[in-house]
């Protein structure tokens, strides 16, 4: 069977230097990685949010990664330029040549936490149960492509397609490719969002509500590090849940945490401190992007689109809102560090000139004034107040109506209730999430289901296209139309900050391919 | 008396159904389709996915027939599952509320402990300097918020001085001793607007008792200044401290909403923000019943203390 890792070189070199921000924390990650591992002890990490069901396949928030990924495999997983990566995968190698099939050797040897043996039929069973609507699974949409699952034997699973499915891989790497105990499922009905049960380095050993989650070691697991010793290294993972980030950043300080993500304010601070392992993430998520509504006056009017964007100076933007700690967006919404990104595509840049002659072009020399809707939180309630004074300067008035995120989003794309939305966007690397939900004229995103055929055309062909090089080509023309009209424009890519005891080690690894905790490799240095 | 606390309790019926009923239709009151927002924006899931979900909910059914359904399940004790994460609401209220319970109780008995004596004192010394410094500081504690303060106690207390943790929950029944040091930071937090409530209505109502005739004649029968405060004045001074004590019941679940999210305390108050946000209506639903119940109970409690308090107070049938 062929194995298809179509990437290249320069992706895999990119990937490889991502999470080191500067030299100085170069020089610190090579003495980190001379050291060797050691087994034992707890570590202890924070994040903001109570999952919304440990179960990856039925939880909905965005999350949820950071406790499910501690205790379960990828069917194929992906490195942080969501290049595929056999090593850590429960596949062996597959193959995505023939349009109509994709086909998936497993690893052997591998059993859930419960003793179930993962096979051909385990992933059958899982696949069917999130394509069932009865389960409410959150990733059936992205697994459409799927007509049918087959064990062709122990080992080799197909899945028969309806439709070529070039973002297989991706998919796999996400909640849908993390495999479910058949018989835990079957046992526990509904409670099982609660209980678990995978493949993972990690086993759940508690779930206190609210407060925490407790993973122990799972002493049966396949992986092995890189000098073949076994994985983990770390006893016990406990991931508390500190809802406020100026607590969790006290609560490192104090040595009741090991291990924290830092809000931009904090940065600072803690680089000049040689106190603490600090990691960066470059792209670890859009944190400020402009979405419009195509269809809506005055934003359905192209030249007016390009005029708002271009009067905005996303440097005061990060200097202001994100304290310098972010990047100013140079490409589209598949940022800094995906294999998708193109800092070559023409955008709309800060110009006031170039504003006034698009307001000019676009029928509006004076200015407009139209709603901009905005959901709040520390930093975005700053970007919105900072990108209404810019617009203000070349004479668009922006009313600025805020509205709780999940009924902001729904108001904006479902809704159609206000030309623009100032938002930020999750890191999504594969590129046909963004291209189907937002560009295609069916796509949840597209708030004014405008049609454009040849966004339409690009967007079908890169969902089926497997070849990434081919893909990379598809991706940058939908750029040019999408950046060029200014469809979507992301103003800000988010940089994620992580800080860690000395003692933690692993650091450079704690990034998965979404910026999300991964905790697979953290081990701590005794002594 | 029996009479009185019967008819007492048969009144909270009618209010703990309106307030259910009001949350309810609120809930349902957010624009949209409910099914859509219960499962959160965007493109999670699609319509034969919702079409579960609305059944499973009763969502299709009208919203009268919809709380019927609710009300008839919550009086055998079944308070459904949230859509959120499929967890039993029932049991999860159980953990949770005994967790903000044991806050709240903690919070308002560190603020009874510091108002009493500190309205007392201050009365006594009215115009001077203890009752200045009293009514100084009760009047900063008013104005601070708790959230303020309790980024102030973790940044002095966990961070500066090391002496208590700044977030998390252990329960009082696995290690005592641990449980209480986690507590003592968010109680604080929570109950020092409260203890300066307390503190000046303390204050006021002794000033007034103190002013009466039958203290006059105490005193001029030669008893000691303290036994006549104590002996003589607090008790009859207590009443309207009672009030004000029972009412700040009810302070004390709204704050914890905001310092149960600053300390990570696992509480109904954030398990309840947590709801609101995604809209899981169960969730929602079970916590002002529960909530409501608390508040309703406190004042229930606060009436009967009256009787207790002042012999005088007989409430006809």
């Amino acid at each position: 069977m062929a194995r298809s890792t179509s990437m290249n070189r320069r992706t895999v070199l990119k990937g490889a230097t991502l999470g080191a921000g500067s030299t100085v924390l170069l020089a610190r990650h090579g003495r980190a990685a001379a050291d060797k591992p050691q087994y034992g002890g707890t570590l202890r990490a924070a994040y903001q949010l109570a999952p919304g069901a440990l179960d990856p396949v039925v939880g909905r928030s965005g999350g949820d990664a950071y406790y499910w990924r501690q205790f379960t495999d990828p069917l194929v997983d992906a490195d942080p330029a969501l290049n595929p990566r056999a090593a850590t995968s429960l596949a062996e190698s597959w193959d995505v040549s023939d349009p109509k099939s994709v086909t998936l050797k497993l690893r052997k040897g591998v059993v859930f936490h419960d003793g179930t043996p993962f096979d051909a039929a385990a992933v059958k069973f899982n696949i069917e149960r999130l394509l069932d609507p009865a389960t409410k699974a959150t990733p059936r949409a992205a697994f459409g492509p799927v007509e049918s699952v087959e064990a062709l034997d122990e080992h080799l699973v197909r899945f028969r397609l309806k439709r070529p499915w070039g973002s297989v891989l991706g998919t796999l790497a996400d909640r849908g490719g993390a495999m479910n105990s058949p018989a835990a499922v079957k046992a526990l009905g509904a409670d099982y969002a609660f209980k678990p049960v995978s493949t993972g380095p990690f086993k759940i050993a508690e779930y206190v509500s609210g407060s925490k989650v407790r993973f122990v070691r799972n002493e049966k697991y396949w992986g092995r590090d890189e000098a073949g010793n076994p994985l983990p290294y770390l006893d016990e993972i406990v991931m508390n849940i500190v809802p406020s980030e100026t607590v969790q950043v006290s609560a490192l300080k104090a040595g009741e945490l090991d291990l924290v993500y830092l809000p931009y304010r904090e940065v600072s601070n803690f680089l000049g401190s040689s106190a603490y392992n600090i990691q960066s993430f470059e792209g670890g998520a859009i944190a400020c992007t402009l979405s419009f509504n195509w269809a809506k006056p005055p934003m359905d009017n192209v030249n007016l689109r390009l005029a708002l964007a271009t009067a905005i100076n996303a440097e005061g933007i990060n200097k202001a809102a994100f304290f310098g700690r972010a990047i100013v967006a140079k490409g589209g919404m598949w940022p800094t560090g995906a294999w998708a990104y193109d800092p070559t595509v023409p955008r709309p840049s800060y110009s006031i000139t170039k504003a006034k002659e698009y307001l000019a072009a676009g029928g509006k020399p004076g200015g407009f004034e139209m709603d901009a809707l905005f959901w709040p939180s520390e930093t975005n309630t700053a970007f919105a107040e900072i990108i209404r004074a810019q617009c203000a300067a070349v004479g668009i008035k922006l009313n600025l109506k805020s509205a709780e995120v999940t009924v902001a989003t729904e108001k904006f794309y479902y809704g159609g209730e206000a030309p623009m939305f100032i938002t930020s966007w999750s890191r999504y690397p594969e590129p046909d999430w963004n291209a189907s939900l937002i560009y295609r004229s069916d796509g949840y995103y597209n708030a004014g289901k405008v049609k454009n055929e040849k966004l339409d055309a690009l967007v079908d062909e890169g969902a089926a296209t497997v070849d990434i090089p081919r893909r990379k080509q598809i991706y940058r023309q939908v750029d040019e139309i999408v950046l060029g009209q200014a469809l979507m424009v992301p103003m800000i890519y988010g940089v994620t900050y992580a800080a860690a005891q000395k003692t933690v080690m692993g650091v450079e690894n704690v990034f998965g391919w979404d910026a999300k905790m991964y905790l697979h490799r953290m081990w701590l240095k005794k002594g | 008396m029996q009479r009185y606390i019967l008819r007492r309790l048969a009144q909270l019926v009618p209010t703990l159904l309106l307030i259910t009923m009001m949350v309810f239709a609120l809930m349902h009151a957010i624009p949209g389709d409910p099914a859509r927002m219960m499962v959160g924006a965007g493109d999670s899931l699609d319509e034969a996915q919702l079409a579960v979900v609305r059944r499973e909910y009763n969502l299709d059914r009208p919203v009268p027939v919809q709380y019927a359904i609710w009300l008839g399940r919550a009086l055998t004790g079944d308070l459904g599952r949230s859509s959120a994460n499929q967890r039993r609401v029932g049991e999860e209220l159980l953990l949770r509320a005994s967790v903000t319970f044991e806050l709240g109780l903690f919070a308002w008995l560190i603020a009874a402990a510091i108002a009493i004596p500190a309205g007392v004192i201050a009365a006594v010394h009215r115009g001077r300097m203890p009752d200045l410094v009293a009514t100084l500081v009760a009047v900063g504690a008013v104005a601070m918020p708790g959230f303020w303060v309790g980024i102030m106690l973790i940044l002095l207390f966990g961070v500066r001085l090391g002496w208590l943790p700044t977030q998390g929950y252990v329960p009082l029944g696995s290690n005592f001793g641990e449980g209480l040091r986690h507590m003592v930071l968010p109680a604080v937090a929570l109950g020092i607007t409260s203890a300066a409530l307390m503190m000046r209505q303390m204050r006021s109502a002794l000033l007034e008792v103190l002013s009466l005739d039958y203290i006059r004649t105490a005193r001029a029968k030669g008893l000691a200044k303290w036994s006549v405060v104590i002996g003589h004045a607090l008790r009859n001074a207590m009443l309207p401290v009672v009030t004000v004590m029972g009412l700040e019941v009810g302070r004390i679940f709204a704050g914890a909403v905001v310092i149960e999210t600053l300390f990570g305390v696992p509480g109904m108050g954030r398990l309840m923000v947590q709801a609101v946000f995604q809209h899981d209506f169960t969730v929602v639903q079970g916590c002002v019943l529960v909530m409501a119940s608390a508040v309703l109970a406190a004042n229930f409690v606060t009436d009967i203390m009256y009787t207790v308090l002042d012999p005088r107070i007989r409430y006809g049938g």
